[in-house]
C-alpha cells in the first residue's frame, strides 16, 4: 500500500462568456488555482498544496477539469476554488467560476463519476430543450452513441463510430 | 472519582481534568528594530502582525482573532492573545515577518502561556541576589 495518498478533485468550469473555452488549458488554469490559494491560504498553503499538485485532465467542451494534490493538502485546495475569479490568457480575462463535482481518491473513482454525472446532464439538457430542432438533434446524438467492438476475424461491416 | 470500597459511602471528592479547555493564548512578544528609526504606533503594530499572518497563511490567517492587549512604544513589546486553535499560525507568521516598512525587524516571542496571569512573572529574567 502506498504511503504517498492522492486526491483528486473534479470540477466544471462554468462562465456565461463562451470565450473563456478558449482558457480552458493546462497553464491558465495552474496559475488561476495557485493564485487563489496563495490568496487565501497565503505562502504557506501555497507551498502545501504545490507538492504533487498538477492538472491531470481537461475538456473544453464540457469544462471538466481533473486536479491531483497530496491528501494532506486537499482541504487547502477545495477551501481554495470558490475564490477562482477569472482564467486568463493571451492578456484576455474572462469571468467563470469553478464548482466542485466530486474529491476522489483515484482518477477511476472520478471517472465512473464523470460518466454517471454527464449521464444525468444529458438527460437534463434534453429536458430542457426549448424547441423541437435541438430535441431532435440531442436525441440523434444519443442514439448514435455506441462503443465500437474489436472485430478481430474477417471485416464485417463497421458499426457507427461514436465513443461513450 | 474517589474510592468506594467495598460497601463504603463513595468519598465526597470529584477530580476532572480538562486538558487543552482553554479559549485563548496569551503571548508577549517584542518587536526588534535594529536600524533605530521611527517606531511603530499601537495600530500600526496590530497592522504588521496581521499583514505577518497574511503572508504566510493568506486572507484566512488575516482573519484570526488576534488581539494586542497592551503595547509599550518604547521598548515595543506587547502583549497579545489569539484563539487557541490559531496559535502556531500567530507564532510562525511572527518568527517569519522579517520586514516592516521596508526595514529590517524580527519578532522575539519571551514567554506564552494559556494564562494571563502567567505573563506576569517571567522567571528568566529573575535576579537572585
Amino acid at each position: 500500500h502506498s504511503a504517498l495518498s492522492r486526491r483528486y478533485v473534479l470540477c466544471e468550469v462554468v462562465s456565461e462568456d463562451p470565450r473563456c473555452r478558449q482558457c480552458i488549458e493546462d497553464r491558465a488554469l495552474q496559475l488561476a488555482v495557485r493564485d487563489a490559494i496563495t490568496r487565501v491560504h497565503g505562502d504557506y498553503g501555497l507551498a502545501c498544496c504545490s507538492i504533487s499538485f498538477t492538472v491531470k485532465y481537461l475538456n473544453a467542451y464540457t469544462g471538466t477539469v481533473l486536479l491531483r494534490c497530496r491528501k494532506d493538502s486537499y482541504r487547502l485546495l477545495c477551501s481554495a476554488l470558490p475564490f477562482v475569479r477569472y482564467l486568463e490568457s493571451r492578456a484576455q480575462r474572462y469571468p467563470c467560476f469553478l464548482n466542485t463535482l466530486h474529491v476522489g481518491g483515484t482518477i477511476r473513482t472520478c471517472q465512473k463519476f464523470l460518466i454517471r454525472y454527464n449521464r444525468t446532464q444529458l438527460l437534463r439538457l434534453l429536458q430542457n430543450c426549448t424547441n423541437e430542432e435541438e430535441r431532435q438533434c440531442i436525441q440523434k446524438s444519443l442514439l448514435s452513441c455506441s462503443l465500437t467492438e474489436e472485430q478481430s476475424h474477417s471485416a464485417d461491416e463497421e458499426e457507427d463510430d461514436g465513443t461513450e | 472519582r474517589g474510592p468506594a470500597g467495598r460497601g463504603m459511602a463513595a468519598a465526597a471528592f470529584e477530580r476532572r481534568v480538562l486538558r487543552r479547555a482553554a479559549e485563548h493564548h496569551y503571548l508577549r512578544v517584542r518587536l526588534e528594530l535594529p536600524d533605530g528609526g521611527a517606531r511603530p504606533n499601537a495600530a500600526q503594530f496590530k497592522q504588521l502582525v496581521v499583514t505577518a499572518l497574511r503572508e504566510l497563511h493568506g486572507e484566512v490567517g488575516a482573519a484570526l482573532p488576534v488581539d494586542v492587549l497592551t503595547y509599550e512604544e518604547k521598548t515595543l513589546s506587547a502583549i497579545l492573545r489569539v484563539i487557541s486553535s490559531g496559535l502556531v499560525k500567530l507564532w510562525s507568521a511572527l518568527t517569519l515577518l522579517g520586514f516592516y516598512q521596508n526595514r529590517r525587524c524580527a519578532f522575539r516571542v519571551l514567554q506564552t502561556s494559556p494564562f494571563l496571569l502567567a505573563l506576569s512573572g517571567n522567571s528568566r529574567e529573575l535576579v537572585l541576589d
